[in-house]
């Protein structure tokens, strides 16, 4: 099989690849989001669509060109429209002509017959062990780019030399891109760790501004999407802490296997007395980061979304309201195939003036 | 207790479960006050109130809270979730109450009661007896004012379904037809949420026009449940959300019953309708002799503009199969 994932800034380009590879498929990535992605993806898909399926659907287009045979991806069962993007696409993808497979992963609701099909095809043949001991490599993979990403943001604010962040950060990623054992992973993690430590500590005092990102999963963490919207706050001095990442959410995929999940809950609660009810995608959750952030005397939020999508219009809603009565400042940036970079930095710098300004205001001690 | 004003919002589910609120909180001896037709001013108010980027039904709902709001003790806004198994309301249905209590101020007390059958197989009948608790502690008198609701809301979707002149759509393609009475004999579906399609302001009488263009208008109402249920079974994959479903399985219905035309009426940033509507698009390519079109209303959306196309679109079918019966 030629497989090939959606991007999804380095998840899929690396640990999503060395899944694959290491069950012995043939990985056919498709190539960097560009314009012409976004271009094909806004030809295609369904005018109000939001710019993930759009995009997506740009790199499915671009990696059955490049010759990829089967097209590996995620799917929900609702209410956010996301759940049935992978059927949408496909019917999309069909009536362009291309052939091909498509394999969504989701809940198996009613259907484990079907699931287990797709596990043991993914499996090609490869005894349980060596199939378990893929995913944990991948795993590993996963959460620690994750992490570097994380660290990444503290220390790109208090950087001397501009770049210098992004450039251990890349390092990093490559070292992990061609690794194959755990242990390895977790000697360049440590090493990397150690590198942005360093640049931390050189400006250990400084007093940066720090905000949170929250708002829709894709749009969050897919650079080209959000116009690299973490590297720009770094560069602008502000200490970006994410709200939403890849690993509660696909922990949270497999909720029906183990309930208990204490962070998520902690949000929810805090998200409860604005909005009471889960409402898909990450709606409730942008409410909770938000109001946490708040309390935890974080500088401000940056909410994240597309145009169009549904969840986070409702979080868009109410968010004017926990912004006021929390005196907490939260921007909305609204992303769709028309946003353009310059509108964007003008925005973020007027935000993180703002919120400069606002600063003294609310840490009155530390002047 | 006197009785107390409770104001309904005639908008969004309203034209799904009217009959069910209405008779229910009567019955509890309260005065229901509906906001009536959508207008002008209730439009502007709904724009003017809501955030820029949600969807046109939520602004207009937002109009009719604001018109409703000085004049009503309790404003009625239920948070429908989930009403059959796996399968949801729209999210902005799901965080209804909160957007309206988060972005107006000087509201009245909102019933909000969460209808969620996920939580257990009776939450439905469950929350509308809480709601009932609000009014008495005569709980025979909830019960009763509930069922006799519930048989209300049944009569009322009963008589929708009987609209549906089954005759209309049997005979025709059977038998050619003749030239002259062409016009008299057009099968238009119009689809889309009942939010759109009864609301005659936002759809600028829509359905009366076509009427008066000798049309006979189908609509999703008027297709038998388990005929919805029949054709749904068509999708790879099952559709989660309860009023699409009914939109889909009813456009599947018509398309198979090769009806002339389907219009599909969606609004502004609606998600649900940009999915199904990719579907029903899609699904009509099957079926040639089928002409589809999409209507998008929002608050910018001109008379004139839709009457041309609602013009084009007739012409275009009528055009159609003189030709084809020309060749036959």
């Amino acid at each position: 099989m030629k497989v090939t994932l959606p991007n999804l800034g380095n998840l899929t380009s690396i640990a999503g690849k060395a899944l694959f590879s290491n069950l012995g498929h043939e990985v056919i990535l498709p190539p960097p989001n560009t314009k012409r992605t976004l271009d094909l993806g806004v030809r295609y898909a369904p005018e109000y669509c939001c710019l993930p399926l759009k995009i997506v659907l740009g790199n499915f287009i671009e990696a059955l060109e490049k010759g990829a045979d089967t097209i590996i991806t995620v799917g929900g069962w609702g209410p956010c429209r996301f759940g049935y993007y992978s059927e949408i696409q496909r019917m999309i993808l069909k009536s362009l002509g291309y052939k091909f497979e498509m394999i969504s992963m989701e809940a198996p609701r009613g259907n484990l017959i079907r699931m287990l099909n797709y596990i043991n095809r993914l499996r090609d043949k490869r005894s349980l062990p060596s199939f378990i001991k893929a995913l944990k490599l991948a795993w590993a993979k996963f959460g620690t780019i994750e992490e570097l990403e994380k660290e990444a943001l503290k220390a790109r604010p208090r950087e001397n030399i501009k770049g210098e962040t992004s450039q251990v950060l890349k390092a990093g990623l490559s070292l992990i891109d061609n690794t194959n054992t755990i242990e390895e992973i977790e000697k360049i993690k440590q090493k990397t760790l150690c590198d942005f430590n360093e640049i931390i500590k050189t400006n250990k005092t400084k007093d940066v501004i720090k905000v949170k990102l929250v708002g829709e999963f894709y749009v969050a963490l897919e650079p080209f999407v959000n116009h690299n919207i973490e590297e720009k706050l770094g560069y602008l001095g502000v200490e970006v802490e994410r709200g939403v990442s890849a690993r509660p959410w696909i922990t949270s995929l497999l909720k029906f296997l183990r309930k208990d999940n204490i962070q998520e809950e902690i949000i929810e609660k805090a998200a409860k007395p604005y909005l009471a009810q889960s409402v898909g995608g990450e709606g409730q959750s942008t409410i909770g980061h938000i109001v946490l952030a708040s309390e935890k005397g974080m500088d401000g939020a940056i909410q994240v979304i597309p145009f169009t999508c549904m969840p986070e219009v409702v979080a868009e809603t109410i968010n004017k309201k926990v912004s006021e009565d929390l005196d907490f400042p939260v921007l909305t940036l609204i992303y769709d195939e028309q946003t353009g970079e310059e509108g964007l930095v003008t925005r973020l710098d007027a935000f993180v003036d703002l919120l400069k300004m606002k600063k003294p205001e609310r840490h009155p001690i530390k002047r | 207790m006197g009785n107390l004003k409770i104001g309904i919002p005639q908008a969004l589910l309203y034209y799904e479960y009217f009959p069910l609120w209405k008779n229910f909180l009567e019955g509890l001896d309260a005065e229901v006050l509906i906001s009536g037709p959508t207008t002008k001013e209730i439009l502007d108010l709904g724009v003017k109130s809501a955030i820029s980027e949600i969807c046109f039904p939520v602004k207009v709902f937002y109009g009719h809270v604001m018109s409703l709001k000085d004049r009503v003790d309790y404003l009625f806004v239920p948070r429908m979730v989930c009403v059959e198994k796996s399968a949801y309301f729209c999210p902005k249905f799901l965080g209804l109450p909160d957007m309206i209590k988060s972005s107006l101020s000087s509201l009245p007390p909102l019933i909000e009661p969460t209808i969620d059958i996920r939580k257990s197989a009776t939450n439905f009948k469950n929350s509308f007896l809480a709601v009932g608790k609000l009014f008495t502690n005569n709980s025979k008198k909830i019960y009763q004012s509930f069922h006799e609701a519930q048989r209300n809301l049944k009569l009322y979707l009963k008589s929708k379904e009987n609209e549906l002149d089954q005759k209309i759509i049997s005979q025709q393609y059977n038998k050619k037809l003749p030239q002259r009475d062409l016009k008299n004999s057009l099968n238009i579906a119009i689809l889309g949420h009942s939010y759109l399609i009864y609301d005659y302001f936002i759809n600028l009488n829509l359905i009366s026009k076509l009427k008066k263009a000798k049309v006979n208008v189908l609509t999703a109402e008027m297709v038998k449940k388990r005929e919805i249920k029949r054709q749904l079974k068509k999708l790879n994959k099952p559709l989660f959300w309860t009023l699409s479903k009914k939109a889909l399985g009813s456009a599947f219905y018509f398309l198979e019953k090769k009806v002339d035309g389907i219009i599909h009426l969606t609004s502004f940033e609606c998600g649900e309708d940009s999915i199904i509507g990719e579907i029903i698009h899609q699904e009509s390519q099957k079926y040639p002799s089928v002409a589809y079109t999409e209507f998008v209303f929002d608050e910018h959306t001109g008379e004139i503009g839709i009457d041309t196309r609602t013009e084009a679109f007739l012409d275009m079918i009528v055009r159609r199969k003189r030709y084809e019966s020309n060749f036959a």
